[in-house]
């Protein structure tokens, strides 16, 4: 077998059920991993191994009397540091929360504990989600395992970092406007922001309200479907959370695209946001595989890339604002410079111009799933391949476009997975998104994708510094 | 569109928004209060009275479980 | 006082003083023809009107053609229901294709609407013959005002008096007997106001049992549209006929419609009723509070199970309301503010200019205050099936352009169930100083309309108030 800690779920879970491997072994594994390659990534910023091992050992004892309750049953994960874990401290980053220990589990917390999982610790996150790499914050930020000079974006940086250096194989993140599907791209593996509504964010701290999700990146696709299945689910106490049916959503990877209907929006690739060369063929070469599946591409027209951004941005500096309130006021030199001043503006935001986001937010909406009826699917880049890690300019945020947003004010599925390596080995990424609730089409296109290429054969490799 | 705010009108606004702002940091709600308004006349306006907002009060929300 | 079975033995010599029950009874069985019936109405309203103000416009001949069709329609053996040859009247902020919408405003432009709001088209659909559009407060808010184009309408049980608002115009039309059957908006109270001042029945149902898609908005969150009738069964009956699902209004429930009228059963035995008298006493006059009690302990009397619960000061979700409706109307009426706020009677600009300075993080806080006081409210409905308190604080106001202004106030006992969005019933529960009608307010959860009609069912067959009628006085011709 491969080695332990670049196991995918899919692969663990039929190793342990057929009890060719334990979970303390794996667990074991990637403990073992952790402690000897994250001082080149700082992808955790706290380590629960004593609970991990007993998960893990809980684990084994009970598949080995009944067998496993699920697919994540004994396989290791880990949580970027906004999902509440009971006991365990949950900082996102900030030194705001330096001391926050809260006592409940989030949801999906409790979701992958009755699953079985293994808690192996909490990933590095952008301040709050929100505040881009910062070195003034409680923890330093993580990096890029393909290469630890470069950044592995955010705001789920830890999380995207410790999929792609076989730290574990399986972690949550949160998508606002990217934040799941730019360290996905950035670190050359899959992650799903699903529809909005579909996976509970009760116990995950808030960005926005209105535009957050709670979602998985692992290694594959099919990993990804695995984790849906456990996470996806009607909760009460989350005032934005759908009452829908779950599907199988494993099942939905049959591998056949045959017939898929793709749309590129033609007007951003061309226009708003034109890629580089390297990244545009890249793409391109991405779609050259799906019509040799069978699919067909055409383009279609989208509203202004920039709207989405101008619409989203003003919606979550104001809630941003509103949820930080307290602290801006009282102690806004806890915060770091760069989340702070990311949302202090917030707070001057009148009430009428947050409607007004609000109505646009409504036509935004309204031409995003008519323009997805006439497609099965959309695709078109993430994002550029990753950059060196620095600190980015806060006001950048305002001033840049993306192609991740858009599908967060829509609330539609969007899954990046890797499509590729740059000259000097950075991931390039290809964006799927689908209409409202239909995961099912969105995986199976990307799974088949990545069963067509190779890019899933080769990991980053990591090499210890030697101690002093 | 209008007219933008000038440093002392932001003061005057961060005071009333409950921010009592250090000179640095007052420094950057301005910067930073200058991207937010460019991005804020960007937001279409002068729409026709019934255009919605996307948001939707849903009563049954509110009940406590197991209702 | 039940329902005749048997039509004939209904007193047709008027029927502008028979409710859409009896109406239906005798329109189906051949014995009422829909268009004597529009005709009397319409009579009725040439008649006296010109002293009330309660229509803007009156579509008379629109309204015969109807009746003559709903005639034939049902002699040919197609009767619709029990709201087919039945006429009716909208607030005018509720669109009629063909019918200019004023909102009683001078910004609203003399074109007629382009298309039905969709509870016209219900209703339309349900074979009601429209009379009219009814006068309110500048869209829905500014009001009573005396700066309009049309003046405000007035009390039918005492003309010194007003009746309330801002579904002024429907809660006096109905009372009146120039129309057994209007449609209002509520969204602090409009609804639920007038009935009180007007001696009717007026309900808010639950937040999104009725479309507002074609309906001028005043608070896109909290407006309702509401049936305004004489009694609690013709309230069930227009409920039935106006409630249902509409996914072109992105508010509107996709819930299913019971048979409200079904559900009339009469009995409230052993039915728990929480009475919230911290509400009303100390705070509304002495003869709405006695009232109010007097009404609760009848209700126990038929055997429901009446018990005080005390919730948070009407003050709080008065305040909740007003800071989201604020930034709201601010946002809708802003585009006029800017370029003609001299077209804006004065009252309805002074109470919408000031959401100017609302910040979107106060915004975002009320919100999530009406959050809380709607869970805590819903919370009540573990124990009880409904809630019982005052309609509103005191009888109706007088017809004094320099009285006090109710808006000043900022406190009512309306608004609580427009922010938990739960259904409420106004019924009427006597009279008081200078003959003015005096009202209880039963709400329910969500979607439990059937529940709070059969209380207010209940309530009203073991009373007289609804046989009542003010003595109205027809003006001096011009």
């Amino acid at each position: 077998m491969a080695a332990l800690e670049f196991l995918t779920i899919a692969e663990a879970s039929k190793l342990i059920a057929t009890r060719k491997l334990s979970p303390v072994e794996l667990t074991e594994a990637c403990l073992a991993r952790i402690e000897a390659l994250d001082h080149l990534l700082d992808s955790f910023v706290t380590l629960t191994a004593e609970r991990a091992r007993a998960e893990a050992k809980a684990a084994e004892a009970t598949i080995m009397a009944s067998g496993p309750v699920s697919r994540m049953h004994g396989i290791p994960y880990c949580l970027k540091d906004i999902y509440d874990t009971a006991g365990i401290r949950t900082t996102g980053m900030s030194r705001t929360l330096a001391d926050n220990v809260p006592t409940r589990d989030s949801y999906c917390t409790e979701k992958l504990v009755a699953a079985g999982g293994v808690l192996l610790g909490k990933n590095a996150t952008w301040e709050f989600a929100h505040g881009g790499p910062s070195w003034d914050v409680l923890f330093p930020p993580a990096r890029n395992p393909w290469n630890r000079d470069y950044s592995p974006a955010g705001s789920s940086s830890g999380s995207g970092a410790a999929i792609a250096a076989g730290f574990a194989p399986a972690t949550l993140g949160t998508d606002t406007g990217g934040s799941i599907r730019s360290p996905a791209a950035a670190c050359g593996i899959a992650g799903l922001k699903p529809t909005y509504g579909l996976v509970s964010r009760r116990g995950v701290i808030p960005n926005c309200f209105s535009h957050d999700h709670a979602g998985p990146l692992a290694w594959t696709t099919e990993d990804v479907a695995i984790l849906m299945q456990v996470i996806a689910g009607y909760d009460p106490e989350d005032p934005g959370c759908a009452n829908v049916p779950i599907p199988d959503y494993t099942a939905a990877l049959t591998g056949d695209v045959n017939g898929l209907v793709i749309g590129v929006p033609a007007n951003w690739l061309e226009t708003d946001n034109p890629p580089t060369p390297a990244t545009k063929a890249a793409f391109e070469a991405a779609l050259d595989v799906f019509r040799g599946l069978g699919a067909t591409v055409r383009p279609v027209t989208m509203p202004p890339l920039q709207q989405f951004d101008d619409c989203k941005k003003t919606i979550a500096v104001a809630e941003l604002f509103t949820i930080h309130a307290a602290d801006l006021r009282a102690r806004p030199e806890l915060f770091g410079d760069s989340l702070r001043y990311r949302i202090i503006a917030g707070g001057l935001v009148r009430a009428e111009e947050y409607i007004l986001a609000m109505r646009m937010r409504t036509d935004l909406a309204r031409a995003m799933q008519a323009v997805m009826a006439t497609v099965d699917v959309l695709m078109l880049p993430t994002n550029e391949p990753a950059g060196k890690l620095e600190p980015i300019p806060p006001a950048s945020l305002f001033t840049r476009s993306s192609f991740t947003t858009p599908f967060n004010t829509g609330g539609n599925p969007a899954l990046s997975v890797c499509c590729g390596f740059a000259a000097n080995g950075m991931p390039f990424s290809l964006q799927i998104v689908g209409k409202l609730f239909d995961e099912p089409t969105v995986l199976r296109a990307g799974d088949a994708y990545e069963k067509a290429t190779p890019w899933r054969d080769k990991r980053p490799v990591l090499v210890a510094k030697e101690t002093a | 569109m209008t007219d933008s705010p000038s440093h002392d009108d932001i003061v005057l606004l961060a005071r009333q928004a409950g921010l009592n702002l250090p000179p640095a940091y007052l420094q950057e709600l301005v910067e930073a209060y200058g991207n937010v308004r460019q991005m804020i006349d960007r937001i279409p306006t002068g729409r026709p009275r019934g255009d919605e907002p996307a948001h939707v009060f849903v009563p049954t929300k509110f009940l406590p479980a197991g209702q | 006082m039940d329902l005749p079975h048997d039509a004939s033995r209904l007193d047709l010599s008027d029927p502008t003083s028979l409710g859409i029950a009896e109406l239906g009874v005798a329109i189906r069985s051949g014995l009422l023809s829909p268009v004597t019936l529009t005709q009397a109405c319409l009579d009725r309203i040439a008649r006296y009107d010109n002293v009330l103000h309660s229509f803007i416009t009156v579509t008379a001949d629109r309204a015969l053609a109807s009746a003559r069709a709903a005639e034939a329609e049902i002699a040919g053996g197609g009767y619709r229901g029990p709201f087919h040859g039945i006429p009716y009247a909208l607030k005018d902020i509720v669109d009629v294709e063909g019918v200019p919408t004023t909102a009683h405003s001078r910004l609203m432009p003399d074109t007629p609407a382009t298309a039905d709001a969709h509870v016209t088209a219900l209703l339309e659909h349900a074979g009601g013959i429209l009379l009219g559009k009814l006068g309110t407060f500048e869209f829905a808010l500014g009001g009573p005002s005396w700066d309009l184009p049309w003046p405000p309408p007035l009390n039918p049980w005492n003309t010194d008096f007003l009746p309330g608002g801002s579904s002024s115009g429907s809660g006096a039309a109905v009372a009146a007997g120039f129309v057994p059957a209007a449609i209002g908006t509520d969204t602090g109270g409009s609804v639920r106001w007038p009935a009180a001042c007007c001696g009717i029945v007026g309900l808010k149902p639950t937040y999104g049992r009725i479309s507002r898609r074609g309906v001028q908005p005043n608070t896109f969150s909290i407006d309702h549209c509401g049936p305004m009738t004489r009694t609690a069964r013709d309230c069930a009956i227009m409920l039935a006929a106006s409630a249902g699902y509409d996914p072109l209004d992105p508010g509107s429930a996709d819930e299913p419609v019971p048979d409200y009228v079904a559900a009339l059963s009469g009995d409230i035995t052993g039915m728990r009723i929480g009475l919230i008298r911290n509400w009303y006493a100390g705070e509304a006059t002495e003869e709405v509070t006695e009232a109010v009690d007097r009404a609760a302990a009848l209700l126990a009397t038929l055997g429901a199970i009446v018990e005080e619960v005390v919730l948070p000061d009407i003050g709080q979700y008065a305040d909740a309301k007003t800071l989201i409706s604020m930034s709201e109307l601010y946002t809708i009426h802003a585009p006029d503010l800017r370029t003609r706020p001299e077209m804006f009677g004065a009252k309805l600009r002074q109470r919408v200019m000031g959401g100017v300075f609302i910040r979107a993080e106060d915004y975002l806080n009320a919100q999530r205050w009406r959050a809380d006081l709607a869970r805590g409210l819903n919370m009540q409905f573990s124990r009880f099936d409904a809630l019982v308190t005052a309609g509103w604080l005191n009888a109706a106001d007088p017809a004094d352009p320099n009285g006090a202004d109710f808006f000043r106030r900022g406190r009512n006992v309306t608004m609580p169930f427009s922010v938990a969005g739960v259904p409420s019933l106004s019924v009427p529960i006597g009279f008081g100083a200078h003959g003015l009608p005096l009202a209880m307010q039963v709400a329910g959860a969500p979607f439990a309309e059937a529940t709070v009609l059969r209380i207010g069912h209940a309530y009203e067959q073991a009373t007289e108030w609804h046989t009542r009628s003010p003595i109205l006085h027809s003006g001096v011709s011009a």
